[in-house]
């Protein structure tokens, strides 16, 4: 076989492995470049909490919280809706105090989480809904542990919140254009199962089919275009 | 049919390289553990210390920090109890028992880190960086690093204000940080993927994939399939014969 003949065979044929792979790669790469990913993170819907300074004087000792957690492996005294509360990470888990009754808070009921979901939200719409999740952990949460409050607003993209019942605090917000980010990551990292092993055999294959398919391109190239021949002088 | 390969020999001359690179780079970064290349193999997990904290009263660290405190944890730091004092400007840390505030220095940055190091290869050496570098670009700055003698070139980044580990780098991640410079075409910072140039290219690039898939349709005749539909073709004709 000639040369080109060769060139243009192998890249037929990489190309009809791997063009519908390499179709989704660059338009999902296409997206994550175009929509910004501070835009992907929701930064924009979540209101920077008050942090104001937290009057001391009164409240419970970090040395009693031992009596009501054992086995304390760290506290943190912050303010929740305008009240101290400390949060506190113990033997049997994560919990949440009041901090001048020493009231246990958690785990946080609906009202709980409803009010500190809406005290975060940046944009204007009203809750539609709070569900409690404590089995089948949907996707967009990823590795976090449930129980988790999702709470959802009104408004542009389907805005979610997801607040920790033992500690109230937002620990994912998601929102549709972060959804079909992650459904691209998917397609663009090929980890058609849980989106977040960029290690797979499949894109290791892939990629380099995509490597050799971009090569003989190149070397198709040198064929392609055809030189303007000088008209020969008669002899 | 023929402007679809005009503009894929024009679209592959002009941005073809740049997908050559995207998927060379795709490819190293598929071909290197992510867990090589977050660090992760190289840190311990934070150990617990074995007796509860004895903590100084509010009122005392109160009197310490000065400022006033928006956020106070109090949290075990390599061997001691600390309080982790947040203030409006920066992070105080005190040592929870004797109430008395301290500093992370070179000497306390370098036990820290090697109490939180896997391996075990000597301390290289520890500098202060306050610049962004690659290493640090995502990390709270001024940061001790805190680089061991091994053969990944680990080093461990110490926070100065909190004392906290902050990560870890080893050769693997410098490697990934070039293909992920190259792949996201952000050449001076490799932090940004939403830049003008890139979104230019993709879109040039998804169009260089889209033509390529559409030309595929043209591109095969029943000859080159002859060795997959040759024993069918031949098995339908001799049944056409067959039947009368």
């Amino acid at each position: 076989m000639r040369l080109p003949a060769l060139a243009r065979t192998t890249h037929k044929w990489l190309g009809l492995i791997i063009a519908i792979q390499a179709v989704f790669w660059t338009v999902s790469g296409l997206y994550m470049a175009a929509v910004h990913i501070d835009i992907i993170h929701g930064d924009r819907l979540v209101r920077p909490a008050p942090a104001p300074a937290i009057a001391l004087a009164g409240l419970v000792e970090p040395g009693h919280l031992a009596h009501f957690a054992p086995g304390l492996k760290s506290a943190r005294l912050e303010t929740q809706l305008g009240r101290p509360v400390y949060v506190v990470d113990a033997a049997s888990g994560k919990a949440l105090f009041d901090a001048k009754t020493g009231q246990r808070l958690s785990p946080l009921d609906e009202a709980g989480a409803r009010a500190r979901a809406k005290a975060l939200f940046a944009e204007r719409g009203e809750i539609v809904g709070a569900d409690l999740l404590t089995n089948n952990p949907p996707t967009e949460i990823q590795t976090r542990p449930l129980p988790l409050w999702r709470v959802e607003f009104e408004g542009a993209w389907r805005p979610t919140f997801y607040i920790s019942p033992f500690t109230g605090e937002l620990v994912a917000r998601r929102h549709d254009l972060w959804r079909t980010y992650d459904f691209l990551w998917m397609f663009h990292i090929m980890d058609y199962e849980n989106r977040s092993d960029v290690n797979n055999v499949l894109i290791r294959i892939a990629t380099w089919m995509a490597f050799a398919g971009s090569l003989t391109g190149a070397w198709l190239l040198l064929y392609s275009f055809r030189r303007r021949r000088r008209p020969r002088k008669p002899a | 049919m023929f402007l679809i390969r005009t503009l894929h020999k024009w679209f592959g001359l002009v941005l073809g390289l740049q997908l050559l690179i995207w998927a060379l780079s795709g490819a190293v970064m598929a071909l290197i553990d992510h867990h090589q290349v977050s660090g992760e193999h190289a840190l311990l997990p934070v150990a617990q210390l074995t007796s509860g904290p004895a903590p100084a009263p509010l009122a005392t660290v109160q009197a310490a920090v000065g400022a006033p405190i928006v956020k106070l944890e109090l949290k075990p730091l390599f061997d001691r109890w600390v309080y982790k004092a947040s203030t409006a400007d920066g992070v105080r840390l005190i040592d929870a028992e004797t109430a008395r505030p301290f500093e992370v220095d070179a000497a306390l940055a370098r036990t820290l880190a090697t109490g939180r190091y896997a391996g075990a290869a000597p301390v290289a050496r520890v500098d202060l960086v306050e610049a962004v570098t690659y290493e640090t670009r995502k990390m709270a700055r001024p940061v001790w690093r805190v680089a061991y003698a091994d053969d990944a070139h680990t080093a461990l980044f110490v926070s100065r204000a909190t004392g906290e580990v902050l990560g870890a780098k080893t050769d693997a991640s410098r490697l990934w940080d070039i293909a992920w410079m190259f792949h996201i075409m952000d050449y001076t910072a490799r932090e940004s993927f939403n830049h003008p140039l890139i979104v230019t290219v993709a879109s040039g690039v998804t169009w260089l994939a889209l033509s390529g898939l559409i030309l595929l349709f043209r591109s095969f005749r029943s000859s080159d399939v002859a060795w997959l539909t040759g024993p069918f073709d031949r098995w339908s004709g001799r049944r056409a014969r067959r039947e009368p």
